[in-house]
């Protein structure tokens, strides 16, 4: 069943700490969680999810670099290296795959400094503010879209 | 909250798809957005209204006016970027307050991605007491996952 199709979700500064860091933005689901629900999600469609996280710039550039060979398709929840991280921007352009932008929260509903996001002219799509469970929905549109079946339902 | 009701609502522009740089879909038309959308709310038994306006006036009345009539709304306020759209947007706020007060979900779509049109030009719904999703760039696809997004909350499945 499995076309070997590749999506790496990588996960940005502070995501580590989902669960127990300001709940009331962010929910009581840990990134592990989430990490399991859309490993699930793709293995249930033949697609092989690796969900990744790091509190260094540097190392999330790297595994976008490294995508370019590895992945067909990029997720990118970059936490707060949203608003500031030129070099991110720079690696995802790189990038040539499918590439959707994530956030939990919708930053365009919170601090003015969160406003900006240097990864959104970088991307395809951005997909936020529809909580822990965007995660889940944006890797089954991705295994429909790799599977070039993504004409009608996401979910279908 | 289970959504029994959703309410679909296209700005200005949307009646023709043509003049967006539809790299996603050259041959998407509102027309099938709706029959997608429609398909989607059927299988999770949500009744869809699906409106267009040229005139932002009559979108707030849709929207406020209607507002007791359906659960959720999906907007997708505009389907051109210029200073004159930037004006219009800004009409929409006070209406989607008043749904953030009913604690009604709304999720914004843009079938392009608009940080590509330069974000000076069109900037989302800027609401801080609203509970406002948030999509744009994936073609047909911001609308559906819209849809996915409020059927998954409305069951419950996901916070």
């Amino acid at each position: 069943m499995s076309g070997g199709k590749k999506v790496r979700v990588l996960n940005g500064a502070n995501l580590n700490l989902l669960g127990r860091r300001e709940p009331h933005i962010y929910g009581s689901t840990t990134l592990a969680e989430i990490a399991e629900a859309c490993i699930k999600a793709g293995a249930v469609r033949g697609i092989d999810v690796e969900f990744l996280q790091s509190n260094y710039e540097g190392e999330i550039v790297e595994w976008i670099q490294t995508a370019i060979d590895e992945c067909d398709a990029i997720v990118i929840n970059a936490g707060a290296f949203t608003h500031t991280s030129i070099a991110i921007h720079d690696a995802l352009r790189a990038f040539p795959g499918h590439k959707i932008e994530l956030h939990i929260s919708n930053p365009h509903l919170r601090e003015k400094f969160r406003h900006t996001s240097y990864v959104s002219p970088a991307v395809d799509g951005v997909v936020a503010g529809l909580g822990v469970g965007g995660y889940e929905l944006v890797i089954r549109l991705l295994a429909d879209m790799l599977d070039g079946s993504a004409g009608s339902s996401p979910s279908a | 909250m289970n959504v029994k009701s959703l309410l679909i609502l296209n700005g200005p522009g949307l009646d023709d798809l043509r003049r967006l740089d539809s790299s996603f879909d050259k041959d998407l038309t509102l027309a099938r957005i709706e029959q997608e959308c429609g398909k989607l709310c059927a299988k999770y038994r949500i009744a869809m209204t699906f409106r267009q306006g040229n005139v932002v006036s009559e979108m707030f009345d849709w929207i406020t006016g209607d507002a007791t009539e359906f659960d959720a709304l999906i907007i997708n306020p505009i389907g051109y970027y210029s200073y004159e759209a930037y004006e219009k947007f800004e009409q929409y706020r006070s209406a989607i307050k008043m749904l953030a007060h009913l604690k009604k979900p709304v999720v914004e779509v843009h079938l392009t991605n608009i940080f590509r049109h330069g974000a000076d030009l069109i900037e989302p719904l800027r609401e801080p007491d609203a509970q406002i999703g948030f999509i744009c760039g994936l073609g047909l696809h911001s609308y559906l996952l819209a849809i996915e997004s409020i059927a998954q909350r409305s069951q419950g499945s996901a916070s």
